[in-house]
């Protein structure tokens, strides 16, 4: 541990600089501290095992892992399994209709819920509460229990095989408009008030003077919709019927030559890997931005 | 904002005028047997291509080359692809020609969802005795035929015969002895753990009910044992199925199988000679030839596959196969005549087919000097005429066999009672059939 | 700080001055509204519907009243489901709150080390169930399983972790666990940092152990947030289907069925749309009928605080 982390982790427990407390309880604080942070890293070491393993059978010939997963943990490694998955050439268009998709929700679902949020929050209008607590309802239908109706509404609107057809369903998840709602609830009245006085219209308020405030919680909210939208896997299946508007997550499945997945270990643990990639990705180089807005955004 | 609205105003612009120009008949082909484009998409040389996806590329491929005015659109779908065949049908947009298991045809077939094609093997110029008796079978219903039965296929015993010779159960020719009778394979099974100290069976018992069903149906179908009566009603609280239960209990309970293995394991599992006999589908002839013939290999020259042996009165056995079928919608009739096309060109070629380890459709290919020798295909041929399926009335056989095959596997590892699983199982089965 | 207990989820807000009832309001409700009803409020009415008919998915069906309903109340197979699938609810809803909150607790700082755990904790969430799924297969699996080496290892009994009625869907449970940790330890981590530190200055001056400030300070500021998590786990866990499909099959004998997996079978695989939606009117009310109690408890504890 770095000297940095023994000041930071002393200073949780007496965040003032309380001059009383001596040096040796300093210490024994600080102890106490970092075993915790050691089992803390012990723990998280485990909670990336399964990942590492994953990796590592993704990176083993199929033949040598049917003689059994312990393969693993010997040469020879190759990449073979990932050029097979390059092998289908529409992979590229697949990751585009997933990116195409998934960015789409998103936007969506972060502008239709802080639209409501805000109202929510902030108006009074007729069946506020009502239209609420149905919305809030909203949120224990589970997806299988409509995904045929919606279906065939699709169906009868033709929409199936369309970004649109694939969007639409992910911008009714009530989860974003409650977020928002609360978000905004938590907001001094104060602004809204002297805003008023200054003659603003409520859109205004709520796009110059709300809206800003609210980025950590926009932030927290597309993150998590980016990666339902991205990991969606039940509705893409049944409304993209068509090869070129597969989703990743689809187009991937559909390579696989049968169930019989024996054959193909290594190449499973490689699609995993690989459809997982652009998010973990993503994720590397914005984890501290990231874990900062999801904490930043919860709920307060 | 505004290149985001765009870029989703552009999406659906493209979709939208994404209509074809159609210059030639157009065929829409829906299957599974997953991709290999980079490897076989342009392969017009089927004799090259190996395994299920890149024969059927290839064949494919071969098809539009020698009928520049048929343009064939292939959507890959993942297996088995009845979630979105379906939910196609309800919104009416299937597509031409699909690949179905012939177990699910009367699914389809009864809800008027996909056509007979009678007519058009006819105009084909397919009679229908070309067929194998057992590929018929499988795709007729009602008297018409529902599909272009493309195989046949069934599980296998795929044997080690180098534990087998180890524990003393070879013929002189070289052969696994097989056991005639559940008493023999009792006994077998015992004196093969005593001299190996392996499980005489590799069998799958987690997370999966298939292998377990087509067991009990193969045996079931050996006693003669009339379990669907009607289509509409199975009965298994019977001294039969008894018989088969307590039978593959008394292996288990004398650890004469490997236990707790789910599919890939039990795979594995062989290749490693951690046992006699697994019971698998004859997918694998492929996959476990190349492996017998690899020095290092823990099977190396010690392979056999041999269709399940007759234990009980006859030698029937369990199959299923795999056919293209044609959903029920409207056709123009040069599409009828390409369609016909296909489905000539498909019976033609079924030895390339019959080269990923299924067993033909086509009576032709079993004489077929290039057929017979293919690997262990000589002992499999009878499974062209010992096949048989459920009969052509029983509906949602998936289903079906997922019930069948959790309460057998309770059974046998001892949750319930024989007696207890057989009644849930009859019961469960009936319960569905009863109210579709 | 007093946390407002009793104002969680609650409709009643502070109303901006001067601000009369007006349809301005609805205005900025309206395009989610729409949404929402075309994608959710008709498919449930319409499923409504359709759970009093016997019906596939291809033609007219036929008005048979609550005989779908009849039916499933004396289904084993489906009062299984309900069991099972309030078992793993047990089995997950607590472990996640706790854990997360624990997680939270120890990850509260500002340093690299604690942002990277995190990092980590939160980094399985990203996943798809497929994956999820796929990798703790390949843990549980006999023979070559991480697990079973480690047991093997360690010379233990080896638990057939997917293929014992009593483990499986405890198996699944654990896969779960680790896949969701991350949104609670996230939610969690956010309460604590609203929390004001001159709270903790002030306990600290007056001589509170450490544990009487989690008690005192800690917990009644995160109440809130305690009950979100509950609710949104609540929400989340009861709609179990792509682990428990992806792993065991439902199976060994239905012990790690859950009732979505029952909605789906019997939907998609029985073309029995009439029970799968009458199966899922139960569950919505399962549901809701969760989320409302433990609402109101939550609500009633705080009142008579």
């Amino acid at each position: 541990m770095s000297h940095l982390n023994q000041a930071s982790a002393s200073e949780v427990c007496v965040r003032s600089p309380e001059k009383s407390i001596s040096w040796l309880q300093n210490f024994g604080m600080w102890l106490a501290n970092n075993k915790l942070l050691l089992v803390l890293i012990a723990c998280s070491l485990l909670m990336l095992a399964p990942f590492l393993w994953t990796v590592g059978l993704s990176l083993k010939s199929n033949q040598e892992l049917m003689l059994g997963a312990s393969a693993v943990f010997h040469f020879p490694y190759t990449l073979n399994n990932y050029a097979d998955i390059f092998q289908n050439s529409q992979v590229f268009r697949w990751l585009a209709n997933s990116l195409i998709v998934s960015i789409g929700m998103t936007f969506w679902v972060l502008i239709l819920s802080s639209l409501a949020g805000y109202a929510f929050a902030r108006l009074e209008f007729p069946f506020k509460k009502i239209i609420f607590v149905i919305i809030l309802m909203g949120l224990a239908v589970p997806e299988q229990a409509v995904i045929m109706a919606r279906h065939q509404i699709f169906s009868a609107l033709e929409m199936h095989n369309s970004y649109v057809g694939l969007i639409l369903p992910g911008l009714s998840a009530p989860f974003g408009v409650f977020l928002m709602t609360q978000f905004f609830k938590a907001i001094p009245p104060e602004l809204d008030e002297a805003a008023t006085l200054d003659n603003a219209n409520k859109f205004q308020i709520f796009w110059y003077v709300l809206l800003p405030l609210t980025l950590p919680a926009q932030a927290t909210l597309g993150i998590l919709t980016f990666l339902t939208s991205w990991n969606d896997y039940f509705w893409p299946l049944i409304s993209a019927t068509e090869q070129e508007m597969y989703t990743l997550t689809i187009g991937i499945a559909s390579s696989q030559q049968n169930f019989a997945q024996s054959e193909g270990l290594g190449f499973l643990a490689s699609q995993a890997i690989f459809s997982a990639l652009p998010i973990i990705l993503v994720y590397i180089f914005f984890q501290k931005h990231i874990v900062t807005a999801v904490a930043g955004g919860g709920v307060k | 904002m505004n290149r985001k609205h765009s870029l989703i105003a552009l999406a659906i612009m493209s979709c939208l005028t994404a209509a074809p120009a159609i210059a030639d008949t157009q065929l829409h082909l829906q299957r599974f047997f997953g991709a290999c484009e980079a490897k076989y998409g342009t392969n017009k040389d089927v004799s090259k291509a190996e395994g299920e996806c890149g024969i059927m590329t290839s064949l494919i491929n071969q098809f539009e080359a020698k009928n520049p005015d048929i343009e064939i659109k292939v959507t890959t779908v993942e297996w088995p692809g009845y979630d979105q065949l379906t939910a196609q049908m309800a919104s009416r947009t299937p597509p031409d020609l699909v690949t179905m298991h012939n177990s699910v045809i009367s699914d389809y077939q009864s809800r008027q969802l996909i056509l007979p094609i009678d007519s058009l093997l006819k105009k084909a110029d397919i009679a229908l005795d070309e067929f194998t008796s057992t590929a018929l079978n499988g795709v007729k219903r009602e008297g018409e035929v529902f599909g272009l039965p493309i195989d046949t296929w069934t599980m296998l015993y795929h044997v080690n015969t180098k534990l087998m010779a180890q524990a003393e159960l070879i013929n002189a020719d070289g052969s696994p002895t097989l056991p005639s009778s559940p008493e023999e394979m009792l006994s077998m099974a015992r004196q093969f753990k005593e001299k190996t100290g392996k499980p005489y069976l590799i069998q799958i018992l987690s997370n999966e009910t298939a292998a377990y069903t087509r067991l009990m149906y193969t045996y079931l179908l050996q006693q003669d044992s009339n379990f669907f009566a009607d289509a509409s009603h199975i009965s298994l609280q019977t001294k039969e199925a008894r018989n088969i239960l307590s039978h593959f209990k008394a292996i288990y309970d004398e650890d004469l199988t490997t236990k707790n293995m789910d599919y890939p394991a039990s795979v594995s599992a062989f290749s490693n000679a951690q046992g006699g006999i697994l019971l698998n589908g004859n997918w694998l002839l492929g996959t476990y030839t190349a492996e017998s013939n690899k020095a290092t290999s823990a099977i190396y020259n010690a392979y056999k596959a041999m269709p399940y042996p007759k234990l009980y009165d006859n030698d029937a056995l369990y199959v299923d196969g795999h056919s293209w079928v044609m959903p029920n919608k409207k056709r123009s009739d040069d599409k009828l005549a390409a369609t016909a096309k296909f489905f000539k060109f498909m019976a033609d070629n079924d030895f390339e087919w019959s080269r990923t380890g299924h067993l033909p459709s086509m009576k032709n290919v079993l004489s077929n000097p290039d057929f017979t020798s293919l690997p262990h295909r000589t002992e499999l041929m009878s499974v062209t005429t010992r096949g048989q399926g459920l009969p052509g009335g029983v509906k949602r056989q998936f289903a079906v066999q997922d019930i069948i095959g959790e309460e057998i596997a309770s059974a046998i590892t001892g949750v319930k009672t024989i007696d207890a699983a057989l009644k849930d199982a009859e019961e469960r089965v009936n319960d569905l059939l009863g109210n579709l | 700080m007093e946390a407002p207990l009793s104002t969680f989820g609650e409709i009643t807000v502070t109303i901006v001055k001067s601000s009369r009832t007006s349809w301005t309001g609805l205005l900025f409700v309206l395009p989610f509204l729409i949404v929402f009803i075309a994608m959710i409020v008709i498919p449930l009415i319409w499923g409504i519907y359709l759970s009093l008919h016997k019906v596939d998915l291809f033609g007219p069906g036929r008005f048979i009243g609550l005989e779908n309903y009849v039916r499933l109340f004396s289904n084993k197979i489906f009062l299984q489901t309900v069991i099972n699938t309030f078992y793993f609810v047990l089995l997950t809803v607590p472990a996640l709150t706790l854990i997360g909150m624990g997680l939270a607790l120890a990850l509260n700082k500002e340093s690299p080390v604690q942002n990277i755990v995190r990092g980590i904790f939160f980094s399985s969430t990203v996943l798809s169930v497929t994956v999820v799924t796929l990798i703790w297969r390949i843990i549980f699996i006999p023979n070559d399983g991480l697990m079973s080496n480690i047991f093997t290892a360690m010379d233990w009994q080896p638990i057939a972790f997917l293929s014992d009625p009593n483990w499986s869907l405890i198996s699944v449970a654990i896969a779960t666990i680790w896949w969701c940790i991350g949104l609670p330890m996230m939610l969690f981590v956010a309460a604590l940092q609203q929390i004001p530190s001159d709270l903790y200055e002030a306990a600290a001056i007056d001589g509170a152990r450490k544990w009487q400030r989690f008690y005192y300070i800690t917990l009644p500021s995160i109440t809130r947030t305690i009950i979100l998590v509950i609710i949104i786990e609540i929400v989340m866990q009861f709609q179990l289907f792509g682990q428990a499909l992806l792993m065991t099959q439902g199976g060994p004998n239905n012990s790690s069925r859950s009732i979505v997996m029952f909605i789906y079978d019997a939907g998609f695989r029985r073309w029995d749309v009439g029970t799968a939606a009458a199966a899922s009117q139960i569950l919505f009310l399962l549901i809701l009928v969760a989320a409302m109690a433990q609402f109101f408890v939550s609500r009633k504890k705080g009142a008579s605080q």
